[in-house]
């Protein structure tokens, strides 16, 4: 689809390209010339009508435009279509990991029944890939395919669902709706519709608010939905982009103590008198009070410069925080300003902090904050901080936090030690906040993009059959409650009694991949877009002219005399009308017809050079040759967004596969009693080298003299399945330096305890590593 | 020392509840809570206990803190505001997470209704929680309002009661079995009681 990739409104979805929002200030050049009343609704969205064109034009394939922006844009859309994908599959996995990791300490434990044991299993079965299917008839294809086409069009219907759904059943239905239904999160008509969703959740959860400062605080399926939001791609890339830099070089400074707490900073120093003297002295009693702590002078020539470089890094993360603006994803920030207009319809007299707070609500106590707090859950670091860094950066969350509501010192009186950093930033940071709520409304587009879905005839949905089930069954059972909070739902109710009652869950192994073609049941779709858009047929040819025009110029070779400025657009179309390729030549052809008719229809003249609509060409290659810039650059972030969801991936398929195994061997072990014992075969010893386990992060800390390393190396042994032996090696010597036994259990339970350091003497192993390592190395078949 | 952590949904008043208890004042702000901790020195039945209160963030968002709360703490105070019917359902997961990372039956637990003062605006009867905590084999619950400073001391005292409860016949076992005393802390030091809000 050559002239789609032509259409801005379609590229500028992402993330980093958030400021394209802007609309480019290319409209009404043609309404002086054309009758205002009949066409005035459009013309206030001729910006979008012009890219909603070049796509309805994009059935004529005449000349697939092969240019360097067209090859970059390529590439960008396959990666982003990979990552929605690979978002998904991540969130599926993480599902299974995380009930595992809540079942796995009981099984280590061995206080797990049989029956659940199977149960645990079945979860490990399907970490394979979902099979491709289909329905088993057409006609219910075709149901199906009706019901989703009214659901993701329509999305108030799934917003009235998210608000009736318990918690227990909002996973299943946020699962669906972000990354199915509007799971292609890097295309506009689906953000947007997302985006609508939102909207109306959101709107319904003010009016059912009595005082704003219970506003958004609750967790609901509405706090659910903005966590999984901010957990999709153009999220994750900007907490990656924006914090995890300075949280990496934070966690690496294991030993910068900044606690600030008196009371905490008096215990640890008696607690250190202790180990050196032995005992206390006198005058440093046990248990005195905060305010004692506080009062105490070493305590304070401890906590004093602890204050000063808290307030420099949170000042830090303020600054690049503040600097990124532009790139803070585009519906994270519509969000934002829904809820600035939001408390300001519904309470008109909430002074500007209010407002401000709220906002910061969302932002920082939904958005970045937890990023800070628990940067592993959120892919930005490896490993679990240790406790030192913990410590700094929730001190810094909560700074940060402090800035964007008003601080209240009465709650920890040792945080009133911060308040020159709120002093000197709170007028900034309501800045920001509302400067993060400058984006504009995308209603025209979405106006657009839904005709122009109408008009495409390809729109469908990749969606596993127990989604469409669970979705099915959702919708069955508060199809009445739906009805009572006013929806109409006449449609839905209709579609619904023609596929009869939802279908039970099929079982893991049986759950297919379908892919769904949508389409309406009422509409038939469109096939004259001027009828249906209400605009003239002069706007078309102009548009048309120019959509020509651009994709000519940017076909002709570069030395061509065709292409000198200032632009000749009747040379460009005789030149193209001249050329040997049948395309070209067609091209030209049509954009020197075009031409004339414009120009009989009084919209351009041929004596001013047919300024208006050149004027328009000039701008549109512009625009298009600072896209292909910013593709550029979108792709190199993109790749790293990529790299990051797809290592999350590797663990968290890494992860299920320790499990699987450890499993395998309760099971085996728990029949093997009584039974003969199965023919027990030795693994390894596989040999490897220091250097080689160095490199994979398996060895993270090393006590071995740089020169002595090249000739250590380890043999690792598994006597049988869920037993290993590591012997340590100095080249040359025919006795090892050390040998450990470990068992499976154990490093499971170390990991569980977020243990992550395996001792052994003159290394120290990372433990998640060498769980993985191990896995890899010696992965039995057939569990 | 005992460290205890209240635990639960944002905006049911954890933070009011536990400014009430230590400082006798009633924050009124919209200033959620990331993690606050908090020390008191309390008197139970004759005995002087150093309390550290952990107040924990209700932000769903920040759940992969609880964890290391749920290790850490020695009792719990799950808190609940009976206006809201969902923050009182989500209790019960709450509770399971800490049996099974404490990897016992036996933790000390109160159930606390907050907003007490609220009664036009009340989803939650009395005996709805009354039943839950007979289901939990009768974990002790009340109804607070932090507000209006009622059973503020009460909740507190009573989840402080059974920890100290727990390490008396616990202390005890050990010496019994005389059997690894893996914890360490000398029996005669005051040992602080950690506990989190959830």
């Amino acid at each position: 689809m050559a002239a789609s990739m032509l259409a801005p409104s379609r590229a500028s979805t992402s993330s980093t390209t958030s400021s394209s929002f802007v609309p480019p200030s290319r409209q009404n050049t043609i309404t002086s010339n054309s009758d205002g009343a009949t066409t005035r609704s459009i013309r206030a969205s001729k910006r979008f009508s012009v890219s909603a064109l070049y796509l309805s034009m994009s059935h004529d394939k005449d000349i697939e435009i092969e240019d360097d922006l067209a090859r970059v844009q390529k590439i960008l859309r396959d990666l982003k279509s990979k990552i929605s994908s690979q978002s998904k599959k991540n969130f599926v996995l993480e599902k299974d990991v995380r009930y595992l990791d809540s079942r796995i300490a009981l099984l280590i434990q061995n206080r797990m029944a049989l029956e659940e044991q199977n149960e645990v299993a079945s979860h490990l079965d399907d970490a394979t890939e979902v099979q491709e299917g289909a329905f088993p008839n057409d006609q219910k294809t075709q149901q199906y395919g009706n019901l989703f086409f009214l659901l993701q069009s329509e999305p108030r219907h799934i917003a009235a669902l998210c608000r009736l759904v318990s918690m227990s059943e909002i996973d299943a239905l946020l699962q669906t709706v972000m990354f199915t239904i509007y799971g292609n999160q890097y295309e506009s008509r689906e953000e947007h519709l997302l985006l609508t969703m939102f909207q109306s959740v959101l709107s319904a959860q003010f009016d059912n608010t009595p005082e704003y400062s219970s506003l958004l605080r609750a967790n609901t399926p509405v706090s659910r939905m903005m966590t999984t939001y901010t957990r999709r791609g153009p999220g994750q890339s900007y907490l990656k982009t924006v914090l995890s830099e300075q949280i990496n070089s934070l966690i690496e400074h294991k030993e910068l103590n900044l606690e600030i707490n008196p009371l905490k900073v008096y215990e640890s120093m008696i607690k250190q008198v202790e180990e050196d003297v032995g005992e206390l002295p006198a005058d440093m009693p046990r248990g005195i009070s905060a305010e004692e702590a506080a009062a105490n002078p070493t305590v304070k020539e401890i906590i004093a410069p602890r204050v000063q470089i808290l307030m420099n890094i949170a000042e830090s993360f303020l600054e690049t925080i503040i600097s990124h603006l532009s790139e803070t994803p585009y519906g994270i920030r519509w969000i934002c300003k829904q809820i600035r207009s939001l408390t300001k319809r519904k309470y008109p007299d909430a002074k500007d902090q209010v407002i401000c707070t709220l906002i910061g609500g969302f932002f920082f106590l939904r958005f970045v904050n937890p990023a800070i707090v628990t940067p592993r859950s959120y892919m930005l670091v490896d490993g679990t901080p240790s406790e030192n860094p913990r410590r700094t950066l929730t001190l810094i969350a909560k700074m940060l936090q402090n800035l964007a509501n008003k601080p209240s010192y009465a709650k920890e009186p040792y945080m009133a030690e911060l308040a020159p950093f709120v002093n000197k930033n709170k007028a900034r940071m309501n800045q920001f906040l509302n400067d993060l709520c400058e984006v504009s409304d995308f209603y025209e587009s979405l106006e657009m993009d839904n005709y122009v879905a109408l008009s495409k005839k390809d729109l469908e949905l990749s969606i596993t059959l127990n989604e469409v089930y669970a979705t099915h069954g959702l919708l069955e059972k508060h199809c009445a409650s739906l009805v009572k909070i006013g929806q109409d739902v006449s449609r839905l109710n209709m579609l619904l009694q023609e596929l009869g009652p939802a279908p039970p869950q099929v079982p893991r192994k049986d759950n297919r991949t379908l892919t769904l073609p949508l389409f309406s049941r009422w509409e038939t779709a469109i096939d004259d877009l001027t009828a249906a858009l209400d605009i003239t047929q002069e706007d078309v040819y102009f548009m048309e002219a120019k959509s020509v025009f651009v994709q000519l110029l940017r076909t002709l070779p570069a030395q061509s005399p065709a292409v000198r400025r200032p632009l000749d657009l009747r040379r460009v179309g005789d030149t193209a009308a001249k050329m040997k390729d049948l395309a070209m030549f067609r091209k030209g052809m049509r954009g020197i017809e075009l031409l004339n008719q414009l120009r009989d229809l009084g919209i351009v003249s041929e004596s001013d050079g047919y300024e208006i609509l050149r004027d328009e060409v000039e701008q549109e290659l512009h625009h298009l040759g600072n896209l292909k810039e910013k593709v550029i650059e979108e792709i190199g972030k993109l790749e790293e967004v990529f790299k990051t969801i797809r290592d999350h991936n590797s663990y968290l398929v890494g992860q299920l596969d320790t499990y699987k195994s450890y499993l395998h061997n309760v099971r085996s072990m728990a029949e093997g009693k009584g039974r003969k014992q199965q023919k027990q075969n030795v693994l390894g010893p596989y040999k490897f080298t220091h250097q080689q386990l160095e490199k994979e992060g398996v060895i993270q800390k090393s006590n071995v003299p740089e020169n002595r390393r090249a000739n250590i190396f380890f043999n690792i042994t598994s006597p049988m399945a869920g037993t290993f032996v590591i012997s340590l090696h100095y080249k040359g010597r025919s006795r090892g330096l050390l040998e450990l036994d470990l068992k499976l259990d154990d490093l499971l339970e170390m990991q569980q305890n977020n243990q992550d350091e395996l001792d052994l003497e003159y290394v120290q192993f990372n433990v998640p590593k060498v769980l993985a390592l191990l896995n890899k190395r010696f992965a039995r078949k057939k569990w | 020392m005992g460290r205890i952590s209240a635990l639960l949904d944002g905006g049911v008043g954890k933070s009011c509840l536990t400014a009430q208890f230590v400082q006798n004042v009633w924050v009124e702000s919209y200033d959620p809570t990331i993690e606050d901790s908090y020390t008191k020195v309390i008197n139970v039945d004759g005995r002087t206990c150093m309390l550290e209160i952990l107040d924990t963030a209700g932000t769903e968002q920040f759940t992969a803190m609880r964890e290391i709360y749920m290790r850490t703490g020695h009792g719990f105070l799950l808190v609940y505001s009976i206006t809201s019917l969902s923050t009182f359902q989500e209790l019960t997961e709450l509770r399971s997470q800490i049996l099974r990372i404490k990897e016992t039956q036996n933790v000390p637990i109160v159930i606390v209704g907050n907003k007490s003062d609220l009664q036009e605006d009340r989803a939650v009867t009395h005996n709805r929680a009354i039943q839950l905590s007979q289901s939990w084999g009768r974990v002790p619950f009340y109804e607070t309002s932090a507000r209006n400073r009622l059973n503020v001391d009460e909740v507190f005292m009573d989840l402080c009661r059974q920890i100290m409860r727990k390490e008396i016949v616990e202390g005890t076992k050990v010496t019994k079995a005389s059997s690894s005393t893996m914890d360490g802390q000398g029996g005669g030091r005051k040992k602080k009681k950690f506990c989190t809000i959830l």
